[in-house]
């Protein structure tokens, strides 16, 4: 976030990294706030955005801050479970429709979502990923009920087929007049801009993390008699994989003691095996197959080199892990790719066989010739950029801009609407938010917040989970909390 | 010892609880609600009339009348014999266990018991109600294969949902007499 606006391209993001060392967070405190994240994808589910929203909800909780998770019910995971230092997570019995996203009316929701915010006194709605109807929805009826909003988008879009243009106009809607934006890289924030069309100030950087811990790098697992490029990535048409296909004869032919491990599955791996079948590599490429996230790191410590061919990228979050194991990286210069490393740490390329080759046969002279710095040193380099405690500090400045900002009165909605978003779908939204409106007077007359029950805070300022009294309620509760995990 | 206070349930209706101290390890708490009240019988027997009216106004055949007269006889009789809980009772002993008694308006009670070797805890949780998020008062029911585990929730207050202020009332107290079973049992 500290970098708003444009400009500051290639900074290293260790660069804004406040004042506030971690142990003297609560004296310098100002404010806190109430934090409701929503997204269709959360744990049970794999993937980025989970992990994404654990993380920072536990370095914003460890930050004094009061979180809560929304998701729908994933299976027989229904209802509301504690996770680790007391984040609490709703399962909402709404109907999943298509890809884990649940189906929208735009209206369904709104009762139980507007009980939620209430009960828990939510300050601050923040959703995540464009793909997920439920934080769309969220958005909705957070404006309706005139909280604050944020919008983190995890990925990036096209303009031309028909299904990114029908989310391109929903994401204009859904975003013009939300109050914050956040973006992962600035190749993602433009890529945003332009698909939302939105005024570039309210839209912030704050790129991904990754648990250092989780990357170090083991020197002695890697043989040193040979040279071993290593490649984790999908194999699918966008990561390049035609590329690595025109790399490894090239360089297998030029050097003797080169090896290729590659891990990942997909559609093109029957390029790499024909590739390998061709030139008897059969003992030099290795394919590894389908990796799950916590095989990676012993992957990546047996190589020296990192190779990423991807043909567009939001934020490379592999380059990252494999710097982090003491890789030296090479890697196409694509999407926001130029961003996540110094210079000194990778080497970029053209997204061609001939200038990937180049770039690996700098990285291996260098590496002969004993240039490159120690697995050790990188690593304690790297794990300096990318952590989730500065995420969260960024995120928290975000918050608290958008705390100090009005939300729209529904007059000025509607017109921003209107006017936003062409003549007929601004016209059909604004009915809809009228509708919603409406909806939500109704619902106030019906069961006023004074009749719905504040919950106990397990997280934030008075949270119960910090402090431990016999016969409170607390003490019941704890029992029932540690049965769901 | 005996008090009465007033509460009100997760719609906003009044309630009323009251408790009976009758020694340190005998307690009993008694919730109930507002009787049937004459204003919303009323509405529903016109609404159910006037809506056999104009059926028969349409279709002219006076069984629809009679059948609507029986109707809201035979639906009056079901709703207060198995739907209408006046009253929720919730006896707890130390060394016996726990009741609970539910009285419908007809006069009907049914009552269920557990003894307290098979109680492990009794806590507030939370849940999912129709459009509601609730809290609600339970019992945690030891598993007889697993020591630490817990084969049964039952919900105590199921009729009259009351809200968060009264559950901690009901909630401490009870955990008091659980407190003094469990010294009792342990130092014999």
């Amino acid at each position: 976030m500290a970098y708003r606006g444009g400009g500051g391209h290639g900074q290293p993001p260790s660069a804004v990294r406040s004042c506030v060392s971690p142990g003297s967070l609560s004296t310098c405190r100002t404010r806190t706030h109430n934090v409701c994240m929503v997204s269709d994808f959360f744990y049970p589910n794999m993937g980025g955005v989970e992990s994404h929203i654990y993380q920072l909800s536990q370095c914003l909780i460890e930050r004094g801050h009061k979180v809560i998770i929304v998701t729908h019910a994933y299976g027989n995971r229904k209802g509301i479970r504690y996770l680790t230092n007391g984040l609490k997570v709703y399962y909402l019995p709404l109907k999943v429709m298509y890809n884990q996203s649940t189906a929208t009316t735009l209206f369904h929701s709104l009762p139980l979502l507007r009980c939620i915010f209430v009960r828990e006194k939510v300050t601050i709605i923040h959703s995540h990923s464009s793909f997920s109807a439920m934080a769309h929805d969220a958005l909705f009826h957070a404006k309706t009920m005139g909280l604050q909003t944020v919008f983190t988008d995890h990925s990036l879009f096209g303009f031309a087929d028909v299904s990114s243009v029908l989310t391109n106009k929903l994401l204009t809607v859904s975003l013009c007049d939300t109050n914050h934006i956040i973006c992962v890289s600035y190749t993602s924030k433009e890529n945003t801009v332009l698909r939302a069309a939105l005024n570039p100030e309210i839209v912030s950087v704050i790129p991904n993390a990754v648990d250092p811990t989780d990357f170090t790098p083991e020197p002695f697992r890697r043989h040193d008699s040979i040279i071993t490029i290593v490649v984790v990535s999908r194999l699918v048409y966008r990561k390049g994989t035609d590329l690595l296909s025109g790399i490894i004869p090239e360089l297998c032919q030029k050097y003797p003691d080169l090896n290729f491990i590659i891990g990942g599955e997909g559609p093109k791996r029957i390029i790499l095996e024909e590739v390998r079948e061709r030139y008897q590599l059969h003992d030099r490429v290795r394919l590894l197959g389908a990796l799950e996230h916590k095989d990676v790191r012993n992957v990546l410590v047996q190589g020296h080199i990192f190779l990423n061919t991807s043909l567009t990228e939001a934020f490379c979050m592999a380059i990252v892990e494999a710097a982090s194991c003491g890789l030296q990286v090479v890697s196409t210069r694509v999407g926001g790719i130029p961003e996540v490393l110094p210079e000194n740490l990778i080497i970029l390329c053209e997204p061609s066989v001939k200038s990937l080759c180049e770039g690996l046969e700098k990285a291996i002279s260098q590496l002969k010739s004993g240039a490159l710095p120690a697995p050790e040193n990188i690593h304690n380099v790297v794990k300096t950029f990318y952590t989730w405690r500065n995420v969260a500090e960024r995120t928290e400045k975000v918050y608290d801009l958008v705390a100090g900002e009005a939300v729209l009165p529904m007059d000025k909605r509607l017109d921003r609407l209107i006017s936003h978003c062409g003549p007929v779908t601004g016209c059909i939204f604004a009915l809809l938010a009228v509708l919603n409106f409406l909806f939500l007077l109704f619902l106030r007359w019906m069961t006023p917040d004074s009749i719905i029950d504040v919950a106990i805070d397990a997280t934030g300022p008075k949270g119960a989970w910090t402090r431990q009294y016999p016969y409170s309620k607390k003490g019941g509760e704890n029992n029932e909390m540690s049965k769901p995990r | 010892m005996e008090d009465e206070r007033s509460f009100s349930d997760i719609c906003g209706g009044r309630l009323a609880l009251q408790r009976r101290y009758y020694s340190p390890s005998c307690r009993e708490f008694c919730l109930s609600c507002p009787r049937l009240s004459l204003r919303s019988l009323t509405a529903v027997t016109c609404t159910v009339w006037l809506a056999a009216y104009g059926l028969f106004t349409l279709c002219e055949n006076s069984m629809i009348l009679s059948a609507a007269i029986f109707i809201t006889l035979l639906g009056l009789l079901g709703y207060l014999h198995f739907v209408k809980i006046d009253q929720e009772t919730l006896l707890i002993i130390d060394s016996l266990g726990i009741q609970m008694t539910s009285s419908y308006a007809s006069g009907k009670e049914s009552t269920t018991f557990i003894e307290m070797g098979k109680v492990k805890d009794v806590v507030i949780n939370e849940a999912i109600y129709m459009q509601k998020v609730i809290y609600y008062l339970c019992i945690l029911l030891k598993d007889p294969m697993e020591p630490h585990g817990i084969s049964q929730v039952v919900p105590v207050f199921q009729s009259a949902k009351p809200r968060l202020d009264c559950l901690i009332e009901v909630y401490r107290s009870c955990q008091e007499i659980l407190a003094h079973q469990k010294a009792t049992s342990a130092s014999p």
